[in-house]
């Protein structure tokens, strides 16, 4: 079927959603439309049709989200979207690619949930894809704040000062609760993750973040994954209290 | 049943799943099992029935490993239920894995009015059927949905190990699998 190699449905998906998990997951709620659509004809789906631009398209959209083997997320995602697609051919009173859409969801939660602590704190699988969604108009505002303050010597001093600030958290805290992360830390940091997940957050500072601080920042903060070392959740934390956020609602502040 | 008519089931069995059930000849199979056409045609009165007949043999010994399997080391519904990928990780990874034979007939005979196409959707069906008597068993609310989607994770995971041996699809399918099957027991 040529659906599968067709530009429409990588427009489509594009088009679809802001986080690469939404734009992924919408594969299956446009095929779900569009085979229920009456004025089409559908033949057959010829299964292992060549789909490579798609399979690049989910490939790329699995990076974004950091799968751990983002090839093989892609290649399964699609597998399973043109087996549900024959399914539902056959039996379309099935929802078969609704079903799949489950399918998929619970395989980006596999590769995406690594373990321990992350994997046990069930209520976290929708923080991270709208965190990462703050990444987009992070970098968005980074680009146009970040010239700005790269030349403004007082942010640099005021940096310069939170590291050091950070540095004797990380210290002061690792000492206290001697190396465990607690439960009570992880809760909070959800919170603000659920919080930053209803609005429009950024942090146009994070350009000026010193080099060692950057990967925490971006898995952390951007990426919505908790660290499980305590001197990188006390950075984390810093830098999470420091995100603004835009609490009003999406609709409202388009129709401005 | 005849000794001959088993071994040429097995070589036959074993060239469709290296070699491709299209790309193996009738003349591969009776030299690489030791024996003529006119014997294959006694027992067999063509390539297609040879193919139908491989289909439902090889369909059989999974069903009933599978089930063995599950019967011996799980007691209660739920966890059969749960014990279900370990098993399928077990016989994908198999260094013997050369595929799910329903799942290559069907790619193989894309005609669905193809008998081998007919065959292979019809217990592609039957494992759908066959999770959905777990799930059942196990008290699971939505059997025909979570039986659906177990089959779909597994039919995927197998195609795309068939695609690229070592793939650890079935490693991710199982964690997947687990996510869904835990969410449909709390429901």
């Amino acid at each position: 079927m040529e659906i599968f190699d067709s530009p429409w449905l990588i427009n489509m998906l594009a088009k679809s959603s802001k986080t690469p998990q939404g734009r992924l997951l919408a594969l299956f709620d446009i095929l779900h439309d569009w085979l229920k659509a009456p004025s089409f004809e559908h033949t057959s789906v010829t299964l292992g049709a060549s789909c490579l631009s798609l399979v690049n398209y989910c490939l790329d959209q699995a990076k974004l989200l950091g799968a751990e083997n983002p090839e093989l997320l892609a290649e399964h995602i699609v597998l399973i979207a043109q087996n549900a697609a024959r399914h539902a051919m056959l039996q379309p009173e099935s929802n078969s690619l609704l079903h799949a859409k489950i399918v998929a969801n619970a395989l980006i939660q596999a590769q995406t949930q690594k373990t321990g602590l992350a994997a046990n704190l069930k209520s976290s699988r929708t923080v991270f894809y709208g965190v990462a969604a703050s990444m987009v108009m992070l970098i968005g505002a980074a680009a146009i704040w970040g010239p700005m303050l790269i030349h403004s010597r007082s942010a640099e001093a005021q940096l310069a000062q939170s590291d050091q600030r950070i540095n004797n958290t990380a210290a002061n805290s690792a000492e206290n609760q001697n190396k465990t992360l607690t439960a009570i830390d992880a809760s909070r940091m959800y919170a603000k993750y659920e919080q930053m997940r209803q609005g429009t957050c950024q942090f146009p500072e994070a350009l000026q973040i010193p080099d060692k601080h950057k990967s925490i920042y971006l898995e952390n903060v951007v990426g919505g994954k908790l660290p499980t070392d305590l001197d990188d959740l006390s950075v984390a934390n810093f830098y999470l209290e420091k995100v603004r956020c835009n609490f009003t609602p999406m609709l409202m502040a388009a129709s401005k | 049943m005849s000794g001959l008519r088993e071994k040429i089931l097995s070589t036959a069995s074993d060239l469709f799943q290296t070699q491709g059930i299209n790309s193996t000849g009738v003349d591969t199979i009776v030299a690489t099992a030791g024996t003529t056409k006119m014997t294959l045609y006694k027992y067999f009165s063509s390539k297609e029935l040879l193919i139908l007949e491989v289909l439902k043999a090889g369909h059989q010994d999974f069903q009933t490993w599978l089930n063995d399997k599950l019967n011996a080391n799980a007691k209660h519904p739920a966890e059969k239920l749960q014990k279900l990928f370990d098993y399928i990780e077990e016989w994908i990874t198999a260094p013997e894995f050369n595929g799910i034979g329903f799942i290559k007939a069907s790619a193989e005979f894309p005609k669905e009015d193809n008998p081998v196409h007919i065959l292979s959707a019809e217990q592609s069906i039957q494992f759908q059927e066959y999770i959905k008597q777990l799930a059942n068993e196990a008290n699971i609310q939505d059997a025909d949905g979570l039986s659906l989607q177990l089959s779909l994770l597994f039919k995927g995971a197998a195609q795309a190990e068939q695609m690229k041996r070592g793939s650890d699809a079935i490693k991710y399918a199982k964690i997947a699998a687990k996510i869904l099957i835990d969410g449909s027991l709390t429901r």
